[in-house]
């Protein structure tokens, strides 16, 4: 304010000397002036003329942009200078366009010359990023700190952190030890009973014993052994005979397979009575135009049924007569059949014998019949079992041909994947249920584009 | 009629199985967890025996489970820690996507893990239990041991897996257990009885892993996890019972043997000490140091009768025993580098044996190829170069055999560059009549104490005669005996009807011998057709059937041995001619 001030009044001297001329004041004192009330605000804004102001201010703002301060204060030997003729570099500068042609321009680019910040006024300085709020609080409180820590004395907050305990890091290590830490720890787990802390029942309701496990579920679901030793014919330098064996087990296996294999094949191939000749071509072509005398035979069918119908509605109601008739007869039945069943049984009585030998026979079939259900039970359980969509299926035989077979343990080839073996015997003692591997499923189709690059070279 | 009317699949067997997927939503687990925590406490699904009726009126394949067992799973404190997991996850999942390194940081630090431990003190309440099941575990581990370590499973685990194998083989060895190994295509089968309990494994040859895709190993890894858990207790207590350090520490004698080399060529220093111990060449340290433990006396209680021979015979068996176990004590072996050492220092250790090997092949070697006092050097190429003159040069095979026969077998025939005598496998029991081949029996006559170098194939050919023969001959015998007599008979009947005078003499009489043994056959023979004789008809059908079954089986079997007699004969000519 106070600069501007003094800007002002140095531009109201006699001396002063604007750098855009004077404008013609006549304008603005030729017209009439307009008599306006002067006590208001929204008047003073409107009709009074700043022009003449603004104008020297931007002057004056000017003046300072392009030479630093205002002309009128600038000492004469900043202003002029002594002109003492042409200054003899004339040789020089012709040269130096050829060369500049072919050296690099030494100076800066044009173009940042023109972004250069040219105005002598210095930017204002942001007085926010040098100042700090609290700074005078902050200061008063580092400086007491200071002196205490001169003294000794050590603030509480810093007090409370050094007497925290230390977190026993081992402990909670222990606890988010992984199962299948390489170095954890066993122990007797069939030493001791651990003992029960606390109430019974207190345990039980509060959900924190341990449910007893039923008996049922140690059972094994299959009665087959663990390891399915192989055959004598799969050793790696195996005997003659028992190796023959296995390869004639394999074989079967094999012929087994090859039969389902081609039983299907049979079913899908293209039955020849199927296909078109040229007789069923041509019997279809005249199929209609030939006429036949099946309707000449459906006619009478008709008629038939018609009557049929007619019968199931005349029913008639029987007369009085007829029913005690029908009584009669059914009383008659019935005695008749009471003095057969009556006549069998005192028959029976002579043919106790023969009863006898017949309930024996029954029950020994029944017997029979029981021992075999027992029987297939018992080799059930050595089955696999259904467990779920897909049966069982066995992994192919390990078998090594007879031409296969190493002379040494050194030159031997395994046979077959143990990985494999288990994972089947788990699903043949019913451990697991025989699954598929889960297939990919792509949810739209991949589109096919050819590359650019590559459809130039095809 | 009262009463509500009845509804379908509301009671009986409908109520009694529930699907997997209704069990799965029960629980509020994903289906991978589902079947994680079934496998870990051993509930499996059931085949239910009226389908229809169970699903109730469709006929739609699907996967069963008792409901019962579903309900005691919904105790088990473990799928609490798998909601907790599944919740790890999407925490984790959601700090990365925002990539905030400290709460990724944070939250790994706090994973939430489970331990088995409760699992297998429920699942086998007492240690025979877990004995019994450990068949599983030992495949599985050491299935689990020989992966390589990439990505198909953790690193942990195979570590874990590898530690509880070798273990387990510190102990077998330290136990002198092993009864039998068989040598098969697929991998090396063993037998140990431990604690009186007949413990099958199978171990894969080295480095023969091709992964096969249609293996679920999410599942297989489950069953890992189970099964090292229930491997390292098993592993405890086997330890203590021999009064054995646990986790195994190395003898400190053998220790000092093992150090003179330079260990860190070998393995990292935190491996080395397994690596040591799987090299299975040195014995293991003790609770109660190396004081030789007298061998515990059986108890004598006096007895009487039968008993008396039963215990003889006990007392027979066990000295056997006492000596098989010692069968390579005393013998010093060197691997040759092409043979599979883990696998035969195993088993010459088992029996006593000392065993090293070239320094470069593995760690733990003790003695050099060049050690004046080695026995056996085994070798597997046709020849070798530097042969010392004091020691046999045999192929691995030997060794198996050995332990399979129950002695020490003739080294001839498994030289260098021989033709090897077939590996038969110990866990065939020919019942009498079965074929047997002639490698077996010829094994079987070793074990009786005979030497057949001499008289192999008369015997051979006696042997089978005899088998064939030995039924009828017991109840033909006394039947020739009595035609004998009756033709003395007729004989006499007949001279006399022609009216000769018989030539009637007194002669000294002859003392006939009895020979109690033949008496007591003959009695036997006797009882044994009179019991024939007395059968019912059904039952000498049946007993008739039973006789030709067996008769049919000799047949065959003499039929085989006909015809690897020819096979030998003419292999036998073929190698004459060769010669000449």
């Amino acid at each position: 304010m106070a600069a501007r001030r003094l800007k002002r009044v140095a531009a109201s001297q006699p001396g002063f000397l604007g750098l855009k001329g004077a404008r013609d004041t006549a304008e603005l004192l030729g017209g009439r002036r307009k008599r306006v009330n002067k006590n208001k605000k929204k008047n003073w804004n409107k009709h009074i003329d700043v022009n003449d102001v603004e104008d020297f201010l931007e002057d004056v703002r000017h003046q300072e942009r392009t030479t630093g301060g205002l002309l009128s204060e600038k000492p004469d030997d900043s202003l002029f200078f002594l002109d003492v003729g042409q200054p003899q570099r004339a040789e020089p500068k012709e040269e130096e366009p050829v060369e500049g042609k072919r050296k690099k321009r030494r100076g800066p680019l044009r173009i940042d010359l023109i972004l250069q910040h040219d105005s002598l006024v210095p930017p204002p300085k942001d007085v926010l990023s040098y100042q700090q709020p609290n700074a005078k609080k902050l200061r008063r409180i580092a400086q007491k700190a200071e002196q205490l820590a001169a003294k000794g004395v050590v603030p509480r907050r810093q007090k409370r952190l050094l007497n925290r305990q230390p977190v026993n890091r081992t402990t909670k290590k222990a606890v988010t030890e992984a199962n299948n830490n390489p170095d954890r720890e066993y122990y007797d787990i069939w030493g001791q009973e651990p003992k029960e802390v606390g109430d019974a029942w207190f345990l039980q309701q509060t959900g924190k014993k341990r449910v007893k496990r039923p008996e049922k579920l140690n059972e094994k679901p299959s009665v087959l052994p663990a390891v399915e030793v192989i055959a004598p014919g799969g050793s790696y330098n195996p005997d003659f005979f028992s190796h023959q064996a296995l390869l004639q087990e394999a074989h079967e296996v094999e012929v087994k397979k090859q039969k389902a294999e081609d039983k299907i094949e049979r079913q899908l191939a293209v039955n020849r009575e199927d296909t078109a000749t040229e007789e069923t071509i041509y019997q279809e072509q005249v199929e209609g135009l030939v006429e036949e005398d099946d309707e000449e035979e459906a006619a009478p069918i008709e008629e038939e049924e018609i009557a049929s119908v007619g019968a199931i509605t005349v029913a008639e109601k029987k007369t009085e007569r007829q029913r005690r008739k029908e009584r009669a007869e059914k009383l008659k039945w019935q005695r008749r059949q009471a003095n057969r069943l009556y006549n069998n049984q005192r028959q029976q009585l002579f043919q106790l014998r023969s009863i006898k030998a017949s309930i024996k026979q029954q029950e020994q079939t029944t017997k029979d019949n029981q021992k075999e259900r027992l029987a297939k039970k018992e080799a059930e359980k050595a089955q696999p079992r259904r467990l779920g969509k897909l049966k069982f299926q066995a992994q192919d035989l390990e078998v090594k041909l007879s031409d296969e077979l190493a002379g040494s343990l050194r030159q031997l080839k395994p046979e077959g994947s143990i990985l494999k073996d288990r994972f089947k015997s788990l699903q043949k003692r019913n451990l697991i249920e025989p699954r598929e591997r889960a297939k990919f499923k792509r949810r739209h189709k991949v589109k096919y584009v050819e590359k650019r690059a590559f459809r130039e070279i095809s | 009629m009262g009463g509500l009317q009845k509804k379908k699949y509301e009671r009986g067997s409908a109520t009694n199985y529930i699907t997997r997927n209704k069990a799965r939503k029960k629980l509020q687990l994903s289906l991978p967890d589902f079947r994680r925590l079934c496998i870990l406490k051993g509930i499996y699904p059931h085949e239910p025996k009226h389908k229809k009726k169970v699903n109730k009126g469709s006929t739609a394949p699907r996967t069963f489970y008792l409901l019962k067992d579903i309900r005691f799973l919904l105790h088990e404190p473990i799928v609490g820690k798998f909601r907790e997991y599944k919740v790890f996850v999407r925490k984790l999942k959601k700090a990365y996507g925002k990539t905030e390194w400290g709460s990724v940081e944070r939250l790994k630090d706090n994973k939430p893990t489970y331990k088995l431990d409760h699992i297998i003190k429920e699942r086998y309440p007492t240690f025979i239990d877990a004995l019994r099941d450990i068949e599983d575990a030992l495949c599985m581990g050491f299935l689990f041991s020989t992966f390589a370590r990439t990505g198909k499973c953790h690193v942990q685990t195979i570590q874990l897996c590898r530690r509880l194998t070798v273990e387990w083989m510190n102990y077998v060895i330290t136990s002198r257990a092993l009864k039998k190994v068989f040598i098969s295509i697929k991998g090396i089968y063993y037998q140990a009885e431990v604690m009186g309990q007949l413990i099958t494994w199978l171990v894969p040859y080295q480095f023969s892993h091709d992964h096969p895709t249609d293996v679920d190993y999410r599942v297989m890894a489950t069953f890992t996890e189970l099964y090292t858990t229930l491997m390292g207790f098993v592993n405890f207590r086997l330890y203590h019972s021999l009064n054995l350090l646990y986790p195994p520490k190395l003898d400190s004698k053998a220790e000092l043997e093992l150090k003179g080399e330079d260990e860190d060529d070998y393995a990292m220093n935190s491996e080395s000490y397994l690596e040591k111990l799987s090299a299975l060449s040195a014995s293991l340290a003790r609770v109660v140091s190396a004081t030789e433990e007298e061998e515990a006396e059986l108890d004598q209680f006096p007895v009487e009768g039968e008993d008396m021979e039963k215990m003889e015979a006990r007392e027979k068996e066990q000295i056997e025993q006492e000596a098989q176990k010692k069968l390579f004590e005393g013998l010093k072996f060197f691997l040759n580098r092409e043979v599979p050492r883990e696998s035969l220092a195993f088993v010459i250790r088992c029996f006593g044996g000392e065993v090293s090997w070239d320094k470069s092949v593995c760690m733990g070697s003790t003695y050099d190829v060049t050690d004046e006092t080695i026995t056996h050097h085994i070798v597997d190429r046709p020849n070798i170069d530097k042969q010392y003159i004091n020691r046999y040069y045999i192929q691995p095979q030997w060794l198996y055999d050995c332990v399979n026969a129950k002695l020490v077998l003739p080294v001839e025939d498994y030289f260098l560059g021989v033709t090897l005598p077939p590996h038969l496998s110990p866990f065939v029991e020919e019942k009498d009549g079965d074929y047997v081949p002639p490698e077996k029996l010829k094994i079987m006559a070793l074990q009786r104490g005979e030497n057949p170098a001499q008289e192999e194939e008369e015997e051979e050919e006696g042997e089978d005669d005899d088998e064939e023969e030995e039924e009828d001959d017991n109840d033909d015998e006394e039947d020739d005996e009595e035609e004998a007599e009756e033709k003395n008979l007729k004989k006499m009947e007949e001279q006399r009807s022609q009216g000769k005078s018989l030539p009637v003499k007194v002669t000294p009489g002859k003392m006939k011998v009895e020979n109690p043994e033949r008496l007591e056959q003959e009695e036997k023979a006797e009882e044994k057709r009179l019991a024939i004789m007395m059968m019912k008809k059904k039952e000498k059908y049946l007993y008739d059937k039973i006789m030709f079954g067996k008769k049919r089986k000799v047949r065959e079997a003499n039929k085989l041995a006909a015809k690897r007699k020819a096979f030998d004969d003419a292999e036998k000519a073929k190698k004459k001619k060769a010669r000449k």
